[in-house]
């Protein structure tokens, strides 16, 4: 084991490298380019909060700030899902040329993703001051959540990466199934309005602790619920290891599936 | 007795089979539909192989076309996985199988320099205290600003070689690109690679190049239809391949 991370921190420099690639090829052909990490959740977000108040009448006092908070956190998850399908396949060619730990490619993307979701972060801030709610010490468990979340997509990320090489459809499939996803967790309403039957459903759902994690820091301004954070950082973490074993028995035939 | 201790490169009953497909489904409606697409024959490409490569040694691998040779190397990098057996590597190692392998066409020279020493585990700083040994063993300083997808082969070749020899690996295999310098370069290279000899750097070399390989390698290891033919010392095994060949 000590092996492996001995040999991920000797690659730290291509991961470096392939996390300013995921950057620099995102955002290079674009005419507004990086604006659009700061466009793009405030676009959706107008939306939303446009349509989603006068068909589900939620009783909320600022909806559109219950909603921002836990959105934002939710693109974090999904885009970094849907990139994950797809990094493998797309890195092909050198990966049947040269060695180098495989592993990095899904790695590189949840930290860009990461990095992406905090420069986001400053719009959420900016929106709470702007909005009057205002910032409280809670957000001071930003980056414990953050971890925990990435550990949760890291664990996904390992699984999919792999498996897309071998059945290509996944990257379509995954888009529609991140869809269905964001249904089933409370982004655009609360826990509240899940009949009480399905209400345990949920809790299975990763994602719904998190997004109450998050929105209890930015939008009810209190301490998120650590126990249930416990409880999801030791199955993050069983995750990992287990995604990274599927990886790594999948990893064989790479070069020669790609 | 073998001194266990030394080998560096163990290759222990390997074998590898490639499935060539005639036409692959690689989605799920292609394999739910076309389930008889899957129509394969397996070529049976190494048969189990062993061979125990010492630290220091300076090793040629011969064969025909299709022999394997490729297949070996690219086992030994790590980049394909053995049906059977296992290969167990002590030290690092770099391998240049393939003409501008790693490279992204698009970067310039120096960016894939970077590129390159980082893919095979290099940080910044050490990159940048290799970075003039590099660029002056290619000698492609005019050009090392330019988009790799500018060069020729041979220019291709000569950064490749330079990263290859200064990353401080302690085993190089070199697949057949050599050929591709210039009678210069392939000079400088020759040159260089008795120079690593000497400071006990492992290589494995597949050349068709009978000549460099007796001159450079002391053994020679000659593959045949997917199996080892002969093992031993380069004028023994050359000798008999030639007249094999003739």
């Amino acid at each position: 084991m000590f092996k492996k991370m001995k040999e991920l921190y000797m690659y730290r420099q291509f991961l470096k490298t392939s996390v300013k690639k995921e950057f620099r090829g995102k955002y290079k052909k674009s005419f507004l380019g990086v604006l659009w990490s700061f466009i793009n959740p405030l676009l959706q977000l107008l939306v939303y909060a446009l349509v989603f108040p006068f068909i589900l009448k939620i009783q909320e006092d600022n909806y559109v700030m219950f909603l921002f908070s836990a959105l934002i956190p939710w693109n974090f998850f999904a885009t970094t899902v849907s990139q994950s399908t797809s990094v493998v396949v797309g890195n092909g060619g050198i990966l049947k040329k040269v060695y180098f730990p495989r592993e990095i490619l899904p790695i590189s993307i949840v930290i860009s993703g990461a990095i992406n979701f905090l420069v986001s972060c400053i719009i959420i801030f900016i929106a709470l001051i702007i909005s009057g709610i205002g910032i409280t010490a809670n957000v001071l468990w930003l980056p414990v959540i953050l971890l925990i979340q990435s550990i949760i997509t890291l664990a996904i990320c390992f699984v999919l990466s792999a498996l897309t090489v071998y059945i290509r459809d996944l990257e379509y499939f995954i888009n529609v199934l991140l869809q269905l996803w964001m249904y089933l967790t409370p982004v655009l309403y609360t826990m509240e309005l899940i009949p009480p039957q399905f209400a345990k459903f949920f809790y299975l759902n990763p994602m719904v602790q998190i997004v109450n994690a998050y929105r209890n820091i930015f939008y009810y301004q209190t301490m998120p619920d650590l126990k249930a954070l416990a409880i999801w950082t030791v199955l993050g973490i069983i995750g990992v290891f287990i995604g990274y074993v599927i990886f790594k028995k999948l990893e064989k035939r790479f070069a020669e599936e790609l | 007795m073998k001194k266990k201790s030394n080998i560096v490169i163990d290759v222990k009953n390997v074998s590898k089979h490639f499935n060539v497909y005639y036409d692959k489904a690689n989605t799920l409606k292609e394999r739910a539909i076309f389930w008889k697409r899957n129509n394969h024959e397996v070529r049976q490409v190494l048969k189990d192989i062993n061979v125990q490569i010492k630290a220091g040694e300076t090793v040629a691998l011969i064969g025909i076309n299709g022999s394997g040779k490729s297949t070996l190397l690219k086992l030994m990098t790590k980049i394909i996985y053995p049906n059977e057996g296992e290969i167990e590597v002590k030290g690092k190692l770099t391998s240049m199988l393939e003409l501008g392998a790693g490279f992204h066409p698009d970067f310039s020279g120096m960016e894939n320099i970077y590129f390159n020493a980082s893919i095979f585990g290099l940080s910044k700083k050490e990159i940048d205290s290799r970075l003039e040994d590099i660029i002056e063993f290619s000698e492609l300083r005019d050009y090392i600003d330019n988009p790799v997808r500018t060069y020729s082969s041979g220019m291709y070749m000569r950064l490749a070689f330079s990263i290859a020899i200064n990353v401080d690996a302690d085993i190089l295999l070199i697949d057949e690109i050599l050929s591709v310098g210039d009678k210069h370069f392939q000079d400088k290279c020759f040159n260089k690679m008795q120079e690593l000899k000497k400071e006990g750097k492992t290589i494995v070399l597949v050349t068709h190049d009978l000549g460099a390989a007796k001159r450079l390698c002391d053994r020679t290891i000659w593959l045949s239809n997917g199996v080892v033919r002969m093992d031993g010392k380069s004028d023994k095994v050359l000798d008999e391949y030639v007249k094999e060949c003739s």
